[in-house]
């Protein structure tokens, strides 16, 4: 009811949002400025050279997405923002959501480009999209009948065609126009970031190839580019091209590679071509991060993948988006493999696409990020709402030994509560968070705030991250996280970590830097290196790994052991395998100790067993950008 | 990314067709209306007038003209008329057959019209400055700057030192409060020493709820401690403290008229909703053991009688 007027509202502040960019028509996209007018920049803490981290979810759906809005979601673009920055808000099945651990410094309203507020329009009395013929069976109160008439679109998206009835683009034009002044309204310098962004859905015969598209600055196209305009990511990266050409810088997230089935970084084109210079330079021009964890899974690796890995089966999704048509191909669906692949290219043809940063977010269909195990609330809307609905409790009358799920349920069990980005940067801005995205100078984690600092160089063995003159000293003598290390090198240059808890969550376990590099035969290989054990405890050299530090959680309670585990771990290390002619990367991976799973606190809460078939307890984790050897010379 | 909504193994409706009882049913209810269609029909008395005015002619037209980009023929017209008629014979002959009762999507639409409707009319006024400056006065909390508070820490971790920290802790403020410089005093860590005028809640994130909630409390001047933290122990001094202000009427001007349309349109549509419906006595019919006000009524009931509404 309110959302009417306050679409109105929107509408006006877009057109002069529109008015004043034709006025401000400049090639470059100019320093944001204060919107909000509730803020003077007066008293704002000086920006930090050594920089901050800041946290923020750069995937959020509201009712503007059509899958949103057909799960009962009505929360707009500034209820989103409103909950980034700590309120309350109403979950579609009526509940009050907030963040009880801390607000959010920065977040992107990304919702689905295709048929972009186009539901809505459709159950609006008198607007001509209510007068399709199913309009009524899209909001009946049966849901066979609103799957049968929902089930259009999703075909719509997989052919890659729009739907002749929805050729009026006009009530997509008015919720971008909604979604850009909701960005504009909660930007507010210094304190809380928001960037104007969508999603590109392309699913090409339901295989997974989504990507978010955050923007720069204020200035964004009247419409966004969909996967209705195209399947094919590379013209995305065009339109991207031409875009910034115009002052519209932006940057593409893909995400949910492991719904891919192999085809998020497949080697070849769309067309299956061999990759060229160009394609290369242009995807990698257009997309330096890729989204590792979320709700829906954590693609960093898989168990077949990655077999020598004992922490790789974590959160794996197995299963088509939306579907219950099990994933077959990892290759091409996961972070590693294709950093992996990347320098394979790199070493052999000169170029590599895959040269990503990492970030997490959080994929919410809500408007709400549920990042907490102990406060989950799960991802879409009134679908997954109840523990019994995401399958963490069997219905009333049953066991888990009388009790299958059906296919939805068991699919929302194995989901997660994940995940944030974590930005180094000198303050929270618009451009000071922009610049860290696009140097890659970020870290994904799987919801808690564990920061993490990754520095590599030659003679940064004495340097001290822990004080401020040793940050200086690594960032003059060696590059950050994302970066390339291109010194030449005899030996191997020191890596420098540091890593600290979330006050909130459980204590670290391990830190560990995952090494990929080529060897002769131009093939690449990994290996995981544990460098720093809680504890006191020390590395076994044969094996590389810390010794187990004995950290248990009791199920009954979700209870965790206390004397275990550390508040900061460090290390300086040097790669015993390094060899100065081989192209490498190294990205570190944070471990926390066990804590309860969301599925195990929802069995503590209903005082019953949890589901057998999911693992009670999880280890959350960080995630580095990596840092990429380049040789130089012979 | 997009879920689909789940189909039930075999939904209710698609056994329920297969049924004979059905097929009976369904039959029996075709009969009916049948019947009363045309016993109506033949109850005599005059016969209904349907007019229809020139203005609806000329939309009829109208709406043709703006799909086909040309107006109807004389023929064309006649048949878009003669299909209005049409149109308006069916909707009086259901009505009066009672079609439109207990019809989910009907009953949906008409009350979204009349909520827009409602809405419509009660269109906010523009609020007076006076209005505004009123709604502040009666909402300070709202729009009030929480407290910011600047301080220095120097740490004595607890992975390093174990259950020596606090002690450590101490032996820091001794050496701080005699002068020492503070760069030079406490453990490596990554939490910064210096945080400059930051929220209570900012605090807490860096360092937790407990040392937020001690920092908040401690007096501005001295090194104090140990203040513990899931870091270890804190010595700690308050640099400055910045109590919680309201900004300026000037700066908060558009918010406090966004919120006042707001909280009015609010009030009015509690209102209408509250007058509606005082014409009406609602009587519920709880079956045994579902009511809420009920004795009866446990945990696993309420949420059945939530799924029955």
């Amino acid at each position: 009811m309110a959302g009417r007027k306050r679409v109105k509202w929107a509408l006006v502040g877009g057109v002069v949002a529109a008015a004043l960019l034709a006025a401000a028509c400049e090639p470059n996209p100019p320093a944001t400025t204060e919107t909000s007018g509730a803020a003077s920049t007066a008293e704002l803490p000086p920006p930090n050279p050594l920089k901050n981290a800041y946290f923020g979810d750069l995937h959020v759906h509201t009712r503007n997405s059509f899958d949103a809005y057909i799960f009962n979601v009505r929360a707009t673009p500034d209820d989103a923002y409103n909950y980034a920055r700590g309120q309350t808000i109403k979950h579609a099945a009526g509940f009050d959501v907030r963040l009880t651990d801390k607000p959010l410094d920065f977040l992107a309203v990304t919702d689905h480009a295709e048929y972009l507020g186009v539901l809505p329009a459709i159950n609006t009395p008198g607007h001509p999209f209510s007068q399709v013929p199913y309009a009524g069976e899209l909001f009946s109160t049966d849901l066979a009948v609103v799957n049968t008439a929902f089930r259009r679109f999703g075909d719509s998206l997989r052919a890659g065609k729009r739907m002749a009835e929805f050729e009026d683009m006009s009530p997509t034009r008015s919720a971008w126009a909604e979604i850009k002044a909701a960005a504009e309204r909660h930007n507010d310098p210094g304190r809380f970031t928001s960037f104007i962004g969508y999603e590109y859905t392309s699913p090409p015969e339901g295989r997974n190839l989504h990507r978010n598209v955050i923007f720069a600055g204020s200035n964004a196209p009247d419409l966004p580019f969909s996967a209705l305009e195209s399947q094919d990511p590379s013209d995305l990266w065009t339109w991207m091209d031409e875009q910034r050409a115009l002052g519209n810088e932006a940057l593409a997230i893909p995400h949910n590679s492991n719904g891919s089935d192999g085809r998020m970084f497949e080697r070849t084109k769309w067309n299956g071509q061999p990759i060229d210079q160009e394609w290369a330079d242009r995807r990698i021009r257009n997309e330096p991060l890729v989204e590792v964890t979320q709700v829906k899974g954590t693609s960093e690796t898989h168990p077949l993948l990655s077999p020598n890995d004992e922490f790789a089966g974590f959160e794996i999704m197995e299963w088509y988006i939306g579907s219950a048509t099990p994933i077959t191909k990892f290759e091409g669906g996961y972070v590693r493999d294709a950093l992996r692949a990347g320098i394979e290219m790199q070493a052999r043809d000169g170029y590599n696409p895959f040269k990503f940063g990492l970030i997490g977010s959080s994929d919410t269909h809500n408007a709400a990020g549920s990042f907490e195990e102990p406060n989950y609330f799960s991802k879409v809307g009134i679908m997954d709402a109840t523990p019994e609905r995401r399958g963490s409790t069997p219905p009333e009358g049953n066991t888990w030994e009388t009790y299958t799920p059906p296919d939805n349920v068991a699919r929302y069990s194995t989901w997660g509560a994940s995940g944030l980005t974590g930005v180094w940067a000198e303050e929270n801005t618009r451009p000071s968070i922009y610049a860290g995205l696009r140097r890659k100078e970020t870290f994904a984690t799987t919801g808690p705030r564990i920061k993490v600092r990754f520095f590599a160089g030659p003679d940064l063995a004495s340097v001290n991250l822990g004080e401020d003159a040793g940050l200086r000293a690594a960032y003059d003598k060696g590059v950050p996280m994302g970066g390339d290390l291109v010194a030449p090198a005899a030996a191997s240059p020191d890596f420098l970590v540091w890593a600290i808890r979330d006050p909130d969550s459980a204590p670290l376990q391990r830190v560990q830097i995952i090494k990929g590099w080529t060897g002769a035969d131009g093939k690449s290989n990994e290996r995981i290196y544990d460098v720093a054990c809680s504890d006191g405890g020390a590395v076994n050299p044969a094996t590389n790994r810390c010794a187990d530090n004995g950290a248990t959680v009791d199920i009954a309670t979700c209870a965790f052991s206390a004397d275990k585990g550390d508040a900061e771990l460090s290390a300086s290390w040097k790669d015993p395998d390094f060899d100065p002619k081989l192209h490498a990367f190294y990205y570190v991976r944070v471990l926390e100790n066990p804590t309860c799973r969301w599925s195990t606190w929802d069995a503590v809460r209903a005082g019953i067993e949890p589901n057998p078939a999911l693992e009670k307890t999880i280890q959350e984790r960080a995630y580095s950008s990596p840092i990429w050897y380049v040789p130089t010379g012979g | 990314m997009s879920e689909a909504v789940p189909t039930p193994r075999s939904s209710w409706w698609a056994r329920g067709l297969r049924d004979p009882l059905v097929h009976f049913l369904l039959a029996g209810a075709a009969l009916f209306i049948l019947h009363a269609l045309f016993n109506r029909a033949d109850l005599g008395g005059p016969p209904q007038q349907i007019t229809i005015s020139a203005g609806r002619v000329a939309q009829l037209q109208e709406s043709f003209r703006l799909i086909a980009n040309r107006p109807p023929s004389a023929q064309e017209l006649s048949a878009l008329v003669d299909d209005f008629v049409r149109e308006e014979i069916a909707y009086r002959e259901a009505v009066a057959i009672g079609l439109d009762q207990d019809d989910t999507i009907i009953r949906r639409r008409l009350r979204q019209k009349l909520e827009f409707t409602m809405e419509d009319i009660s269109a906010v006024d523009e609020p007076t400055e006076a209005d505004l400056v009123d709604w502040l006065a009666a909402h300070p909390d709202r729009y009030q700057r929480p407290e910011r508070r600047a301080l220095m820490q120097a740490l004595a971790s607890g992975d390093r030192r174990g259950a020596d920290a606090d002690a450590a802790a101490r032996g820091f403020i001794t050496a701080l409060a005699a002068g020492a410089d503070p760069l030079g005093v406490g453990d490596p860590s990554l939490l910064p020493r210096a945080i400059p005028l930051t929220t209570r809640d900012g605090v807490r994130a860096i360092f937790g709820d407990a040392f937020a909630a001690a920092a908040f409390e401690a007096p501005a001047g001295d090194w104090l401690g140990p203040v513990r933290s899931p870091f270890g122990a804190h010595a700690v001094r308050i640099v400055s403290v910045e109590p919680p202000e309201t900004p300026p009427f000037s700066d908060l001007r558009d918010q406090l008229r966004e919120d006042w349309i707001a909280a009015r349109r609010d009030e009015m549509r509690t209102a209408a909703a509250e007058r509606l419906r005082s014409r009406y006595q609602v009587k519920i019919d709880w079956p045994d053991g579902l009511d809420p006000a009920g004795p009866q009524a446990g945990a696993g009931a309420a949420a059945k009688a939530g799924a029955l509404q």
